[in-house]
Order: structure tokens, then sequence, then C-alpha cells
């Protein structure tokens, strides 16, 4: 939201040596955060009103026309102009030669197609007025032609403030609000508001508005007033100028005047023609109903939308946008003026709904303060007539309001205040920080009672907490010294989940040398269908990022494969690492599980082998590591909806004799769908689960003895057919048992020209030892025998 | 054999020894030469015990002759020992001048952790200092935990400002780690100290400084006298740790439905040193750290007395802050899979002989 200085200054005299980037500074300590200050530098100098006599186009030209201009004084001029639109008998800025603004230079005297051109009117982004490039801004009747204009109606600073900053501020949304915290910031009086009373506007005698409110949940305030002698005439300068400062553009004086109490008070404002509407009836939409917006649109109106009908017939979408029918025009002589109250969370629905987000939603979906509907018709009308002597009240003030909010009290506890601002801050205090912000204190024994101002009272100040932070934020968040809290200690259990991920990743992205990475949380389903992978029945998001991004993953791997494809040209080999989150459906609710996803990965033909066995290396690594505790590697059926198991390279993770995961490579097939250049690499994977994991209480290993005396290694060549697997023969070596026997090794296998076709040798270390004695040869000697005498029963041959 | 006989058969010993020195190539095969001859068994070693088969008045001389003899070859064998060990250090010499010790050593890709993991573990690190626990949550989140518990009814604006995804099931994707503040606090109980980090998700579109998948870390501290100055002392001690510098802080009210007061810890822009740029948008803050007092209702949630004890919270975006720590100016890198941008190079790459 945009604040003008010039503006504030009606309710607060900030001194003039103030700097205005200190006092954004201090109030984005204080109240809300400002964005940006900049300043609005017109540089007028001799600018004067002037009124258009006559307009004439200039025919040689495109757009450009010759205005005769009343420069007072009886003196008339010829300037050439582009503004499109000009009206006999307006006033509008004029800068005669000699004059200047900053963006134009100094204005002289000009021979335009082929007519001297005196002076100039002057367009509204000259005068810094954005929204009217090359627009004339129009002055008030009340300037007489030659009537110097002040240079400092122009010159002005601007303070955006983050409207994300207010959101629970519905009094900032004005300058008004703001004004209050400027002057409660520096310890100046906030000056009286300008309205007219109460009293005089309910005094009329005339006619009351008809007003019924259906539902007063949802409008809860309803205030209106009518209106005659209806100007014509643009609003003042110096008032569209200041629209101009707060990015709105100066549209005709209605409509200004309107915009203008909406960015002073914070409070929108309609205005209807008053000769079609009768009388006023807040109710909701008809199903399906199809509603004319002023902008021109129709529109189909949601369920629950509230609307402003005038018997039976909708007028207006309340706190979002007028109708077209009920619009003021030129014609409109008198005036319906609403102001209204409505229940945020309805507007901010239908608002949503509509697609339809207004300066005036924006504020209903704040909470205001029902005292400003009358408030703001107060304003207006005072405005207004310092404008327009001529305007006639036609209506007393008409005000619906069947259930006044009551007013809203805090009890605040001393103590607590000392607790969260961290130092005793004494009532004196307290009554000069709330004071100023329109709170009323009375002290109490214990308590401090605290009476909160209405415009303050809808949501935003309602317990203790919330005066406390008012008492806070002006002792200043940045003048209290820091202090480490005083604690008292407690033992946690750590948490079990993360200290077992902590030790996994650690271990992969160290020891193992895995590079981790992180991908989404959902399966990209032209992905999927790249790899050939039908998922079933996944976790699904209502709203997901884009299309085909629906579904939560399952399984890390389509990510890590992913990844993989976009690393290929980069490296020559890599070693992938995540661990995340996957999901499944479940009864009766679904499921979230951790997981850790490996891939392994390298341009060679037929590496897969050795991948898989670094894979299954740094696996048993991984459960010494982190649980002390033997990995083993189990027979896996293939899963053939997924397919990156590899029909014969496919084992199951296990830890304490259950299943926790899987080892595989990526088939060949697999690499052809995922991208021809894979089909040069190796890829090996591994996914395991560590929910469940983290119950396995970590294991401390024994460490290792020195024997008392030596032991001899014997190493043995066992000679099987090729397809006999190492666990078969490891099995049986595990069946020998012998008193000498205390350690046997797998050392490695071989096979080549050196063996008889199709057989294969595995080597084992075999140690042995006797506590008691050193073995001399006899006893080596007799081991071999019975070792070997075993090894054949087994039906395996001794290499030797 | 006497003593003329003795002398020829010496003369032929140490004739025979010379003629074969030039052929022996190292110092093992001198040393089996020295033994051959001087050794107890050796041909002239052994002739020393010949010596009682001499008349008594001869057997002087006898020793004179025999050790004579047995110095000269000595001699010679250590002329040659000299010639082969100087022989052995040239070579050897040679070897080391070309020998090139500038060569670089091997490198093996190393492994690395996410640039967010890094940050994250540095903070964990900290807060376990501190007496902290470190907390998961579940990053598929009950409605009620991210927003009711904490103090954002349906109806509150708050909701729009967390562009939510939601699930089919009525659940939500997490919008911010906070929920774990009320799980905690139902486990535990108060006084508490914890921190969580996480990942979260918001309902956004992505550009180079937009993400719909980020990390936060969540702290919570309750005990009976929690003050914003200690808020504000945590707060400060956090950011010099993770920036690895002193920092400045900036202290301003802030709003977040689940704290009362809220605030915002600003850190003075590590990038342009407080002077202005467009990382802080010329303000020379940067916005680092929501945070404020627990509001009374989320206590309340969490079934702890608001009366008693009162709390600070705070959420940290450790996306941005591996960001600005490392560099990082698109933040799609950070979930894109591609590893060059968030490994340091020479983890993965063999040695390099230039880079810019």
């Amino acid at each position: 939201m945009l604040i003008s200085l010039n503006w504030l200054r009606d309710s607060v005299d900030v001194p003039a040596e103030v700097d205005p980037h200190e006092l954004a500074e201090r109030f984005t300590c204080t109240a809300a955060e400002v964005e940006d200050v900049h300043r609005i530098e017109v540089g007028a100098r001799g600018l004067i009103a002037a009124r258009v006599e006559a307009v004439s186009d200039l025919p040689a030209t495109r757009n450009l026309r010759l205005a005769r201009l009343d420069v007072g004084d009886g003196r008339v001029i010829e300037t050439v102009t582009a503004a499109p639109v000009l009206r006999v008998g307006w006033n509008v800025v004029y800068a005669p030669a000699g004059a200047a603004v900053a963006k134009l230079g100094t204005i002289g005297q000009a021979k335009v197609a082929g007519r001297a051109s005196v002076g100039m009117i002057l367009s509204g982004d000259a005068l810094g007025v954005e929204m009217a490039v090359g627009e004339a801004l129009f002055a008030e009747p009340a300037l007489a032609p030659g009537t110097p204009l002040p240079p400092e109606w122009f010159d002005d600073w601007v303070i955006e403030i983050d409207n994300k900053s207010i959101t629970h501020r519905p009094d900032l949304w004005g300058h008004r609000g703001i004004a209050r915290e400027v002057a409660a910031m520096y310890g100046l009086p906030l000056k009286p508001y300008p309205v007219v009373a109460v009293e005089e506007l309910a005094g009329i005698d005339a006619p009351p508005i008809p007003l019924e409110i259906q539902d007063p949940q949802a409008a809860r305030r309803y205030s209106g007033l009518r209106l005659g002698g209806v100007p014509t005439q643009p609003a003042p300068l110096w008032l569209q100028l200041r629209l101009g400062r707060v990015g709105m553009r100066p549209i005709s004086a209605l409509v200004d005047l309107t915009n203008y109490i909406m960015a002073d008070l914070g409070q929108p404002m309609h205005a209807f023609d008053g000769s079609r509407v009768e009388r006023i009836e807040v109710g909701w939409a008809a199903e399906g109903e199809v509603f004319r917006t002023l902008d021109g649109v129709e529109r189909t109106l949601p369920p629950q939308t509230l609307m402003i009908q005038s018997q039976g017939r909708s007028i207006a979408l309340a706190g979002i946008m007028g109708g077209l029918e009920t619009e003021v025009s030129e014609a409109t002589t008198s005036l319906l003026l609403e102001s209204a109250n409505f229940d945020a969370a309805t507007i901010r629905r239908s608002a949503i709904a509509l697609g339809l987000r207004t300066d005036a939603s924006a504020r209903f979906e704040k909470s205001l303060d029902p005292v400003n509907t009358v408030l703001s018709i107060q304003r207006f009308v005072a405005l207004a007539r310092e404008c327009y002597p001529d305007l006639k009240l036609t209506s007393p003030l008409s005000d619906c309001f069947p259930n006044p909010f009551p007013p809203v009290t805090v009890k605040v506890n001393r103590r607590h205040v000392t607790r969260t601002v961290g130092r005793e801050v004494p009532d004196d205090e307290v009554r000069q920080i709330l004071g100023p912000l329109g709170f009323d204190v009375t002290a109490g024994r214990r308590d401090l009672s605290v009476s909160v101002p209405s415009f303050r009272a809808t949501g935003d100040v309602d317990i203790e907490a919330d005066v406390i932070e008012e008492i806070a934020r002006y002792c200043g968040y940045n003048r209290i010294p820091e202090v480490l809290p005083q604690v008292t200690v407690r033992r946690f259990e750590p948490c079990a989940r993360l200290e077992v991920e902590r030790r996994t990743l650690a271990y992969f992205s160290g020891a193992a040398r895995f590079s981790e990475l992180h991908q989404y949380l959902w399966y990209d389903s032209a992905w999927l269908t790249t790899l050939g992978f039908e998922p079933g029945a996944c976790v699904e998001l209502a709203n997901p990022a884009a299309t085909g991004l629906h579904r939560l993953r399952q399984t890390l791997l389509p990510g890590l494969l992913a990844a993989l494809v976009r690393n290929r040209f980069h490296y020559e080999a890599c070693a992938l690492l995540e661990v995340g989150s996957v999901f499944e459906r479940a009864e009766p609710d679904d499921a979230e599980f951790r997981h850790v996803g490996l891939v392994c990965a390298r341009r060679q033909k037929g590496g897969e082998n050795e991948l898989y066995h670094r894979l299954k290396t740094a696996l048993e690594g991984w459960g010494w590591e982190c649980f002390g505790r033997a990995v083993s590697f189990g027979p896996a059926a293939v899963d053939t909806a997924r397919p990156w198991e590899h029909p014969q390279r496919t084992a199951e993770v296990q830890l304490e004799g259950r299943g926790i995961g899987r080892l595989s490579a990526v088939p060949l097939e697999l690499k052809r769908r995922m991208e021809e250049h894979l089909t040069a690499w190796a890829i090996a994977w591994a996914e395991v689960r560590l929910t469940g994991l983290e119950k396995l209480s970590p294991r401390t290993e024994a460490l290792g003895r020195i024997p008392p005396h030596p032991l001899v290694e014997l190493d043995f060549s066992v000679l099987v057919r090729r397809e006999v697997r190492y666990a078969e023969v490891a099995d049986r070596l595990r069946e020998f048992t012998h008193p000498l026997l205390r350690r046997v090794a797998y050392v490695g296998s071989y096979e080549g020209p050196a063996l008889p076709q199709q057989q294969r040798s595995l080597t084992f270390r075999v140690v042995v030892g006797d506590e008691t004695r050193t073995l001399v040869e006899e006893d080596t000697a007799a081991f071999r025998a019975t070792f070997e005498q075993h090894l054949a029963s087994c039906g395996y041959w001794t290499r030797r | 054999m006497d003593i003329e006989q003795l002398g020829q058969r010496i003369a032929e010993i140490e004739a025979a020894v010379v003629a074969r020195l030039p052929s022996v190539a190292n110092v093992d095969d001198l040393r089996r030469v020295e033994n051959e001859v001087l050794g107890k068994e050796g041909a002239l070693g052994a002739l020393i015990t010949t010596i009682k088969e001499y008349p008594p008045a001869q057997r002087g001389q006898v020793g004179q002759v025999i050790n004579a003899a047995k110095g000269r070859v000595k001699a010679a064998l250590d002329g040659r020992r000299a010639a082969l060990e100087a022989a052995v250090a040239d070579a050897e010499a040679a070897a080391a001048a070309a020998f090139d010790p500038t060569l670089p050593g091997y490198v093996e890709p190393m492994g690395s952790v996410h640039p967010v993991t890094a940050v994250q573990w540095r903070i964990e690190r900290l807060f376990e200092r501190l007496g902290f626990t470190v907390e998961a949550g579940p990053e598929m989140e009950e409605e009620y935990y991210n927003f009711e518990a904490l103090n954002i009814p349906a109806t509150h604006p708050a909701r729009d400002m967390q562009d939510t995804f939601w699930l089919t099931n009525r659940k939500v994707l997490r919008t911010q780690t906070s929920p774990v503040q009320v799980r905690a606090m139902l486990k535990y109980g108060a006084p508490l100290r914890i921190i969580a980090p996480g990942r979260c998700f918001r309902y956004e579109t992505i550009d180079a400084s937009h993400e719909n998948t980020f990390h936060q870390v969540e702290g919570l501290m309750i005990d009976r006298e929690i003050s914003i100055p200690n808020l504000i002392a945590l707060a400060h001690t956090l950011l010099r740790e993770v920036m690895e510098r002193d920092v400045k802080v900036r202290v301003r009210p802030g709003f977040f439905p689940f704290v009362e007061p809220g605030l915002e810890i600003d850190m003075n822009c590590q990038i342009c040193a407080g002077k202005g740029c467009p990382t802080c948008k010329q303000s020379g803050w940067i916005e680092v750290l929501p945070c404020g007092m627990v509001h009374p209702n989320v206590l309340l949630a969490g079934k702890v007395d608001p009366h008693e004890f009162s709390g600070f919270a705070f959420g940290l975006g450790l996306t941005r802050l591996a960001m600005m720590k490392y560099g990082i100016g698109d933040i799609r890198v950070l979930n894109s899979g591609d590893l060059r941008p968030i490994v340091a190079a020479r983890r993965l790459e063999g040695p390099v002989v230039a880079a810019v």
C-alpha cells in the first residue's frame, strides 16, 4: 500500500526535519515493513490554472489539437496539445512560457504544425500521476484562471508498505491509521479528524433510506445517505494529485471522493445513481444468478455470494464491485452513498471464487471496524462540502446495525508483560504507549484492564498477548539488550528416526563416497511412461503443480534414474544418494515411509557385476556402521512391475533376518528406454526402507584381541562347477567344526585357462590356533587333512 | 705341506679371488665370496687350523703368513664392495633425478552431502551444544497440525499466504516445519527445547528464487521465564554460527498466526555488506528469521499452560541460507538432480590443471 507524506501531514505534524527514510525505518521496526520510500519531484515552477475556451482539431496532424485557454487577467492564448480529452469550461494545469516542471524542463513558445503554441497543458505523468500518461489533469472550477498552483501541492514522498505485513491490521489500510502509528512513534498529537457531526446528518428532514439486512452474520452494518446537487465538475486538483501518489487514477469527482475516503480511512464506499435505487436489501445471490458488474463483465455468481439488492434485483456485488446498471454517470444528479461492513470470510470466499480481487474486497477481507461506516460518511460530507458548496443532503443518515459489537476489554497480567518484554514496564509507561494508540488503561491490583479501540477490536487485539505485543513493540525490539535464556536442564530421548537417517547419510556420503541429491516428492507421469512403470494406487495431490505431477512417489528409484540421465554427459561415473519420504495408500490411513536410495553407475559395458558388488560392500559397511549388525542378502522374486529390477541380479537386502530393501542392476532393456547413451553404462541400485530400523538399538561391536599364541593361516582353493553358488559352498564350510578352527574367510574366486572348463575356484583362508600352546607342524598337517576330508565329503576338489 | 708349499697355495687362492672379483655383480655375491675365502671353512680361513701340523718354532711364522694373506684379500674385497656400493648409490641417484615429485596425487571421487544438508548439520550441531534436541515430523501432515493447532482457522486470511498442496486424502504436504511444535509439546511437555529441520511444500510457481519444495528448520523453546530478549540473543547466535562471522540483526514486528508478539529478524545483507544490492532489494537487510513468542492458543493445543510457561519459536529458511552460504543464485538447481551446481568439482573430478 502506498502512503503519501503530504496526506499523512493532515493528521500529524511530522516535523520538516524528519528524513522520510528515517521515518520509514522507524515504522518498519515499530509497526509494519516499509518496502520502498521515494521522492516525487515534480519540480513545478510558475504553473497556473487555465480554463479551456475552445478546442479545434489540427487537420494536418493525427492526434494534436489546438486549445484556446483563458489564462487570467482577460488574457487568452493558444496552445497545441496532445491531450485526448479536453472539455470547454474546465480548468487545466497550464505551464505558461517560462514555467517549468522537472520532467520537461522550462516551457517556452514553439511553432507546432504550423501554429504558434504558447506554453503547455500539462499531462498527468508530467505532474507525477503515472497512471495518466498523456492525459490532461483537470482542476476544480473554484480555481479562477490565472490562479498560481503552489509547488508544494506537487512534490511529495511516497512510502510503500508491504501489504503482507498489515494483513492483521485493518486500521493500517488508510492514511489515518498510519498517521496514528506515526504520531505515537514520534510522540506527536493526532490531529482531529474533520467530519460533519452525526447529529446533523441524522437530523435531515427527509425520508430515510429503507435498509434491510437478511443475514447479520454476513452483513454486519449498512449505512447510507442520499445526496443531491451532485457535482459534474472534477474533484479538487490537490485531491487528484494525492490519489495519483497512492496509485489511483483520477476518474470523476464522485469516484475520486469515494476512493479518497477509502485511502484515507480504509473504508470502501460505493456511490449508486440515486435515481435508480429506491431501497437497499443485503441478501444472498439467487442460485446460478448472472450479474453485470460496472466493468461491463457478466459474471455467474457462485453460491453464497452476498449481494446488494433493491426491490429484489441485484445492484452490487457486496464488498467487491458495483453493478453497471446503477453506476454513476455524467447524467447523475443524485446519489445514494453506501458505506457498509461485511464479514471478512464471506467477501474473501466470493472474491476468490469470482477471481475478482478489488481494492475494496482486499480491505473487507481484513475485518474492518464497523464504526467506520458512519465515520466515513461523516468525512465524505465534510470533504465534499468543502469542494462543492452546492451539495445537498436529501436523506438523513440511514443506518442498519443489527448486532452492535460489544466493547473489548482485555485483562493484562503485569508479570506476563515483564516476562515477555524482558524487563518491568511501569504502569505509566504502559499508558504512555497504549494511550496514543487508542487504548484505555485502568490499573488494578494485579492486572491492568485495557479497553481496546473499535478499530483494533475486530480480531486483531482480543487477548492479553496481543496487548503485550503493542507494549513490546513500542518498548523497541532493537533497544532491548540481548540476553541468553536461563533454562531448566532436561534429558531428551534422541529422535531415533533422525539418528538412523543422519548415520545413514553420513556413512553413504562419507566412507561409501556417494553424492547426496534431492528430488521432488511426486512422480512425473511422462518419465514413468518412458520407464514403462505403472505405479498403481498412489497417494495423490488434489492440486498438483502441473499436469502429470499428481502422484506421490512410492519409491526413490524413478527420481534417481532421472538424475542419472541428467548427469550422464558430465561424469564418467557417478554414485547418487537420496534419503527421503515415500508414500503408500493404506487403510485406514495412508502411510509415509523414509527410504534411502542408491544408484551406482559407470560408463562401462558389462560392469554390472563389479558395481553390484560395490553396492553390496557399501550396504554391508552401512549395516555395521549404523547398527553394529550384519546385512545379509537373500534371493528375491523379481517384481516385474518395476522395470529397474534385473531378472537375474536382484537380491533382497535383509537385516536381522527381515527384508528391508532391494539390491539390483538396471536391465539393458530399461537403459534403452531411458536413454540410448545409457546402454554403454553399467548401473546398479539399491533401495532400503529406513522406517522401522529406528527400533534396532545400535549394537556395540566387540573389539579384536591379541591371541596368546600365534595363529596359522592356511589357504584352500576349492574347485567347483561354475553354477555352484558361493553361498552354497560357504554354507557347507560353516558345517565344519574343529577345536583348532578360529576363522574361515573368503579370499577370492577365479575362472580361467588354468582351470578345467565350466569350473571355478573359490579360495578361502582358514585360521587355526590354540589358546594354550603354539601349534607345531604336525598340528597343521593333521588339520589340513581333516579339512580336506570334509571338502571331499562335500564333493569339492581341492586345488593344490 | 711345508712353508713354501703353503706360500704357493696362498698365492693361488689370492690370485683366484682377485680374478673373480670383477665379475662379482652385487654386495650379496661379494659376501658369499668373502665367506668362501675368509670364513671358518673358507679357503684361507680353514688354513689356520693346519697350524698345529707345523713344528712349534714355525707356527708363529705360519700364522703371520696366513693372516697377512687374509688381510690382503679382505682389502681387495672391501675395495670391490666400495665400488659396488658406489654403483648402487649412483643408480639410485639417477633414478631419483628422473622422478617427478610434482605429479599430482591420485584423486578418487569423494562423496558429498547436499548443500542444504551441510547447513542443516551445522545448525543441528550448534543447537545440540545449546541443549536442544532435534525432532522430526511427517511431510504428509494432518490439516489439524499444519493449521488449526497453529491458530490458523479455516477462515483465517493467513491460509492465503500458505498456498497449500492438498492431498486427496484430506491431508496436506506440510507448508512449514511448525507442525512439529505442537507434536513435540504433546510428546515431551514443558519445559522443552527442540529444533525440527525438514522439507516443506508450498503451491507456488517455480522460478529462479521460488520453489515449491524447500527446507526449513523450526526452533521451539519453552520454559518458565522466556522473553523476547532471549529470542533475539539466540537468533543472533544462530546467524553468527551459520555465517561463520559476526552479523548485524534488525528486529521488527511481523505477523504469523502462531506467535504473539510476532517478529521478523533481518540480517545485514552478506552480499553487499548492508550497502544495498539487488539481493536485499537495496535495503541492506535480508529477511531470514520469522519468529515470535508462542501464541497461547498454540501452547494450549500442545497442552502447555500459558500462565506457567512462555516460549519462543522461529522458522529458518535452510534453503535460502544454503544459497547464501554457497553463493547459489538459482534455487531450481537444488532439486534438479544435476550434481554440478551442488557438489564441489574437486570431489568428483580428477586433478585440475587450471580452473577459472
